[in-house]
């Protein structure tokens, strides 16, 4: 539109009151962008944490008799490593399996409760697929050098229990996102009516004079894309400094809660949050515009 | 083909051909043939409800026919996609009886307005120009830096006549133009449009104002529950019967 029209009587005091109209939008908006940004946060986590389970479930420790012979151990440690399921074999001594204890939260205690060392040698295997631990803790179990009291580390159902959780915990994750995003997309689409409304005359007066489509609309969607845009910055600000602060207090005990959630993911993260906010704010406004204004 | 607009080379600017507009179960217009010839001045005169405004709407695509065509300026309004009636307003200039100018704007904003809306390439300084010219045209060049709310309802009007005409469209509708305006003020009015049809517009205007369609002897088109009973030729002075019944 040229200046004629633009530079004559379109003053601040109009964008205050448009401002005034959209910022029940804005304010929903930043709430709900901020709570996708942390659930998404949560549920990277999360997918690193099972990354982890799922690593940690397919390293089985096959436990040794203090008595098996050399020999035993080695003829063991081949007919495992001949096995094509398998991606490696390592060995743990007992005074590294007694050192590795004294590191774990509450073992100190037990071990300095004792004389002698209560924990066995092991062959650490990875196993390539999680799915074959089962196998291979069978191939083992009756071996003459595994300890027939507590022969492997292998808990059947643990990681399929771990999976389960995950899985609950994304689906409900998905559909809280969506749940959100479709009450941002309400709100926001309701905010652009009530613009349009505020309008009509403006916009019936552009229309019959032959106004092309896009300069009849474009207005709106850029205010839906600006509120979305502020709701996203907001939200991503508030969402990056609660990531900084959490990471500075908790440091390591962060770490294990949520793995993965470094200071470059928050800031990817709020990045985030601001483009789906611009993309939100426009798309809901390109739907309200669809069902409320006319040609 | 979709998207694409069919031109047709039709004698006349804006033609009907069986031209039906139902609301639900209420028929607003029905089977309405007419043409309007270039630099034409018609009067569309009938009772409250007989249709006069749906069949301006009709002209405007502002609604479509429930069946029939409309050609207007060679485009067929009663198939045009949205995203090409723009194309068609850009060639009808419209007046309404409540004149529908913005407030915030002057009348010179006013008129500049529609001329920038539908024109990205014209320049701030043509935009002002022309739009002057256009209000001196119907007599307000020196009210141009005026709000409506600081006009009188017949400069109000007269900043609407401008503000259709500067875009010089081949065809103007006019809705009551001079519904709000007293006696003196509409034959202002309609002097006005007579002189634009006198400059090659055609101009067709929806009224209850017997007085006016008398006196000017043009063409008139009645219509009656939605029928068009009545197409009586300029020159000649018809019996008005639905005077009786508005």
């Amino acid at each position: 539109m040229g200046g004629v029209v633009v530079k004559g009587r379109f003053p601040g005091r109009r964008r205050l009151r448009n401002l005034a109209g959209t910022a029940p939008a804005l304010g929903s908006m930043t709430l709900l962008l901020l709570l996708s940004g942390l659930v998404g946060l949560s549920g990277f986590a999360m997918r690193n944490l099972a990354i982890t389970e799922a690593h940690d479930a397919s390293l089985l420790h096959v436990y040794l008799r203090d008595d098996a012979t050399d020999d035993q151990v080695a003829a063991l440690r081949a007919r495992i490593e001949a096995d094509h399921r398998v991606a490696g074999v390592g060995y743990t001594t007992k005074a590294q399996a007694l050192a590795r204890a004294q590191r774990r939260p509450g073992l100190p205690e037990l071990v300095d409760a004792t004389d002698s060392n209560p924990f066995p040698a092991s062959l650490d295997v990875q196993v390539k697929q999680v799915s074959d631990v089962g196998a291979i803790d069978a191939l083992v179990h009756d071996d003459a050098a595994v300890d027939p009291g507590y022969p492997t580390s292998y808990d059947q159902g643990a990681y399929q229990r771990i999976q389960q959780v995950m899985l609950g915990a994304a689906i409900a994750g998905a559909a809280f996102l969506l749940l959100l995003g479709f009450v941002a997309l309400t709100v926001t689409a309701n905010s652009i009516r009530s613009a349009i409304h505020a309008r009509r005359d403006e916009v019936t007066i552009m229309q019959l004079v032959g106004a092309p489509r896009w300069m009849v609309r474009g207005p709106f969607v850029i205010e839906g894309a600006l509120t979305g845009g502020f709701a996203g910055l907001a939200a991503g600000i508030v969402t990056l400094l609660i990531s900084l602060a959490l990471i500075s207090a908790g440091s390591s005990s962060f770490a294990q809660v949520a793995p993965g959630v470094t200071v470059e993911v928050a800031i990817v993260a709020a990045l985030l949050v601001f483009v789906v906010g611009i993309a939100l704010g426009s798309g809901s406004s390109l739907f309200s515009l669809r069902k409320h204004l006319e040609s | 083909m979709p998207g694409s607009v069919t031109f047709c080379e039709l004698p006349s600017l804006v033609e009907f051909v069986g031209v039906t507009r139902s609301y639900g179960s209420r028929v607003a217009v029905e089977d309405i043939h007419l043409g309007l010839d270039p630099g034409e001045l018609v009067f569309l005169v009938g009772p409250s409800g007989a249709g006069k405004t749906t069949l301006l709407k009709l002209i405007n695509r502002e609604i479509r026919p429930t069946c029939g065509e409309v050609w207007v300026d060679g485009l067929p309004a009663h198939q045009l996609s949205a995203s090409k009636v723009a194309d068609l307003r850009r060639r009808v200039g419209v007046v309404f009886q409540d004149y529908k100018l913005l407030p915030r704007l002057t009348a010179l904003e006013n008129v500049a307005f529609a001329l920038q809306v539908t024109d990205l390439r014209i320049s701030d300084e043509e935009a002002r120009d022309r739009g002057l010219d256009a209000l001196d045209a119907v007599g307000l060049g020196d009210r141009a830096d005026a709000f409506p709310h600081q006009l009188s309802g017949g400069q109000q009007q007269r900043v609407a006549v401008a503000r259709a005409v500067v875009s010089q469209p081949p065809l103007l509708i006019a809705d009551e133009p001079t519904g709000n305006l007293d006696v003196e003020t509409a034959w202002q009015i309609t002097d006005l449009l007579e002189d634009i049809a006198n400059f090659g517009t055609t101009v067709l205007v929806a009224t209850h104002n017997v007085e006016i369609v008398k006196r000017m002897q043009r063409r008139v088109l009645t219509l009656v529950d939605g029928r068009l009973v009545r197409d009586q030729p300029a020159g000649r002075v018809g019996r008005l019967a639905w005077a009786a019944w508005s």
